[in-house]
């Protein structure tokens, strides 16, 4: 007898009954026996004869490839691609890269296993099953235990297996009809849901466009230049005087610039340049030299510079014998200090720079009066 | 596999035979008219007043929130030298709250432990909604959240990959993992008992979502050899899995050089502490569940028993963590990290300190006592003792830590503010909002796994002939 029922539900009410229902609805042989129960039963595998499940070597492999993709990702991040060392490490220090290649391991192995069981080897999620349309269904995800004879082909003989499942002790038999098998991805639906996809992404583009264009950047979310900030030449209400600009502390000394020399141009005499003789001092005192002083006191420091006659001022001729006998120290103090119409140099020549113009001046002085015995230095 | 059939009485020794785990009569019909029932029907008075409650406590988090966004980290009390405050703090804890569901789901699932069948189900969920707060924290803390995608390596325009070295970023990897898998553990579990619901409700609207969220479980005896096998592995992968997240969020305490974080104890320490402190706010929520759900015959007083034996034994090792880190301290010889232990017990926040020795070692001592663990008052007295005691735990060892480090003329009190506070009880009002909402709407108890250890649930194959 030909017909197109899928299969026949034999229901039980306990596990023994089901157990040894098994066997016999195998020996009937009339189609594939499956069993339907709201908790997994221990040993129904082995009386339906199913294979050993696969999940664990599927897992096994998708780990051990989980642990060799990040292992992998992360020597050639951090010693190819981008060998930055941080800590003082190599960047092939593997050690550090145990703890990401364990998490990636589990991950890919409880998403195999998870995703594996259920998609791969159950065929999940599928809702057209005959069964989730039984009556039974209700008892089998409750408390019943339904032992079906399924169709293998054409010739199922749903009234011989239903005689076979009462015999072998169900209390009633459910005779399913044969799935709707319409096709599911007919060309229409294909068309219908690219269309509505291709609808959704317009309309998502064009919504992107629109909101990126009138609203750029939204309160919190600003880039880091836009954050609150002082700005030097701006009222600013963060301080109490209003300037963004704040006067340093008083008594603050910036790097490298100590406040003048106090006591008179006298007790400055005493002090003594702390530089040494060197092509390099001499570097120094002789750039400050033709930038500040030249101007007044002159290329040779004779006090004839280009400036004096508009100036109106007449500047120290530094090679008179009263300041060529000056110490070190007095012509520190007048650089520091100013004397008579020349300011205080101070504010913008570093310690090293003020005495190295002194060492400079000394060199200028020396070499307007050169004596012999000085040549024989020049020239040996 | 999974479901071990009850142990037969036979011929073992009195002692031997375990007390069932049931109260009364309970069979699978039973189990689900009691348990899938509740959806179904309309919640009583009582939960609408419990949720009220809980999201006004996440709705005052959700406006802290709000001002750190708007605002930036500055509206938190984080400031040199104590960078990690609040947010860490919590971070651990959360985190911390959540491995009481891995445990009890996979690692006493490894053992055979078949009183986990009940309460493995509410510690699951407690699991995912913890993970849930604690990865809030983080996210807040960086201040752009919008731009947290950075956290993970990706290629980008900027050609920059993050520090594989770091274990801030081994830390990404253990949590959005663990809350991955945790995820997918928690769904597999639920497929078969959201099927049951789907088979039972009358109402359309749930008939669709739940055999949508059922995936068209069938029950199919092919299909539960599979699927016995995937929980097999899941619980075997968690339950490294779960040993390696607290692993790795003490590194970051652990691989730093500021004293008295520098310890080879600190993994096992914290992984210790994430246990004790998950499995009291599991029994505080089990009994408000077991009574206000009516479900005293499955969850029963030997559940809590056993759990609270958890917490006692997990309170000694605490103790002893406690103890070892002061000896660290003194062998050492490091005079730092002897300040800085010296500072747990009379500094500034000595009273953080004590607070902390007597919520997780001297209160949760009463637990030796038969009478304390079978008691609603003196287990909820110790669970909230533990709660406490294990977020100032952690308040300990951040802020006395980092106040008072190597350079004293960086040394800085720590003073949390208004919006630390407030986003700290939205936290807690998230986790309890979410875990009300679950009681609500899906099953609390893994009926399937329950049904599967109930007396004559499985066949009495195999000649076994102690079974009568």
């Amino acid at each position: 007898m030909s017909e197109t029922s899928y299969a026949v539900l034999g229901i039980f009410d306990n596990p023994d009954a089901l157990m040894k229902a098994i066997p016999k609805a195998r020996a009937a042989k009339l189609g594939t026996v499956e069993a339907y129960t709201p908790y997994a039963i221990h040993g129904i595998e082995e009386a339906l004869g199913l294979r050993r499940s696969p999940l664990g070597g599927m897992v096994l492999v998708m780990g051990v490839l989980g642990a060799i993709t990040a292992f992998g990702f992360e020597y050639w991040i951090s010693a190819i691609d981008y060998p930055i060392i941080t800590g003082g490490k190599a960047p092939n220090s593997w050690e550090a890269f145990i703890p990401i290649m364990f998490e990636v391991t589990v991950l890919f192995a409880t998403f195999t296993a998870g995703l594996g069981m259920l998609l791969l080897l159950n065929k999940l999620p599928f809702f057209g099953h005959p069964v989730l349309s039984s009556k039974s269904i209700t008892g089998i995800t409750r408390d019943r235990f339904a032992l079906a004879i399924e169709a293998e082909d054409e010739s199922f003989d749903s009234t011989a297996a239903a005689r076979a499942l009462l015999e072998a002790g169900a209390l009633e038999v459910e005779v399913l009809p044969a799935p709707d098998r319409s096709p599911f991805l007919t060309s229409d639906y294909i068309l219908r849901t690219l269309g509505g996809i291709f609808a959704a992404c317009v309309v998502a583009g064009l919504a992107m466009f629109f909101i990126t264009k009138w609203f750029p950047l939204l309160a919190p979310m600003k880039h880091m230049q836009d954050q609150p900030r002082l700005d030097a030449q701006r009222p600013s209400a963060f301080f109490k005087d209003g300037h963004g600009m704040q006067l340093p502390v008083a008594g603050a000394v910036a790097r490298g610039y100590l406040p003048a020399a106090t006591g008179t141009q006298e007790q400055a005499a005493s002090l003594v340049n702390p530089l040494p003789r060197t092509p390099e001092v001499f570097a120094i005192g002789r750039k400050v030299f033709t930038t500040r002083c030249q101007v007044c006191h002159g290329a040779l420091a004779n006090g004839v510079g280009s400036l004096t006659a508009a100036y109106g001022a007449k500047p120290a001729n530094l090679q008179a014998q009263q300041f060529r006998d000056y110490p070190d120290g007095k012509i520190y103090w007048a650089i520091v200090n100013g004397k008579n119409a020349m300011p205080s140099h101070a504010p913008y020549l570093s310690e090293t720079e003020r005495w190295a113009v002194v060492h400079y001046v000394r060199a200028l002085q020396r070499a307007q009066n050169a004596k012999d015995e000085d040549l024989k230095v020049v020239a040996p | 596999m999974r479901s071990d059939a009850a142990l037969p009485a036979g011929d073992l020794p009195a002692g031997l035979v375990e007390p069932g785990l049931t109260v009364g009569k309970v069979t699978a019909g039973s189990l689900d008219d009691q348990v899938l029932a509740f959806p179904d029907q309309r919640p009583p008075k009582q939960w609408y007043l419990a949720l009220a409650f809980t999201s006004t406590m996440l709705l005052i988090g959700l406006f802290f929130m709000g001002v750190t966004v708007y605002t930036g980290i500055g509206s938190w009390g984080n400031n040199s030298p104590v960078f990690w405050g609040f947010g860490i703090i919590n971070f651990v804890f959360w985190v911390g709250i959540g491995h009481a569901g891995t445990l009890i789901s996979a690692i006493l699932f490894i053992f055979r432990k078949r009183w986990r069948n009940a309460i493995a189900r509410f510690a699951e969920a407690m699991t995912i909604f913890a993970v849930m707060c604690a990865g809030l924290f983080p996210l807040l803390h960086v201040g752009r959240p919008w731009l947290a995608y950075w956290l993970f390596p990706y290629p980008n325009q900027r050609a920059l990959w993050v520090n594989f070295r770091s274990p801030l970023v081994w830390d990404v990897f253990a949590v959005s993992t663990y809350f991955s898998v945790s995820l997918m553990f928690w769904f597999l579990g639920l497929i078969p008992d959201i099927a049951s619901m789907r088979d039972r409700t009358t109402s359309k609207l749930r008939k669709v979502i739940y055999t949508v969220l059922s995936v068209g479980w069938r029950g199919a005896a092919s299909h539960w050899q599979h699927y016995e096998k995937a929980y097999l592995l899941l619980a075997g992968l968690a339950t490294g899995l779960v040993l390696s997240v607290h692993s790795v969020v003490s590194f970051d305490f652990a691989t730093s050089v500021v004293p008295a974080w520098h310890m080879t104890i600190f993994p096992p320490y914290f992984v210790a502490g994430a246990i004790f402190a998950g499995f009291a706010m599991v029994v505080m929520v089990l009994v408000v569940v077991r009574e206000s759900m009516q479900l005293k015959n499955l969850i029963t007083m030997r559940h809590l028993e056993v759990m609270n034996k958890v917490i006692l034994g997990m309170s000694c090792l605490m103790g002893y963590s406690y103890m070892m880190e002061g000896f660290t301290g003194w062998y050492s010889m490091n005079p730092t990290i002897q300040h800085t232990f010296l500072n747990f017990v009379s500094g500034t926040y000595a009273w953080a300190g004590w607070l902390t020795i007597s919520c997780n070692i001297v209160v949760p001592q009463l637990l030796w006592f038969r009478k304390c663990r079978t008691s609603y008052f003196w287990m909820i007295l110790v669970s909230i003792a533990v709660t406490i005691g294990m977020w100032f735990e952690r308040f300990s060892i951040i802020v006395i830590s980092l106040h008072q480090d190597y350079l004293p003329s960086a040394w800085r009190l720590y003073r949390p503010t208004m919006v630390d506070y407030g986003i700290l009880l939205g936290s807690f009002g998230l986790f309890f909002t979410l875990v009300l909402l679950f009681a609500r709407v899906l099953p609390v108890i893994a009926t399937t796994e329950v049904k599967a250890i109930l007396p004559d649930a499985q066949p009495s194959h195999h000649g076994d002939e102690r079974h009568v």
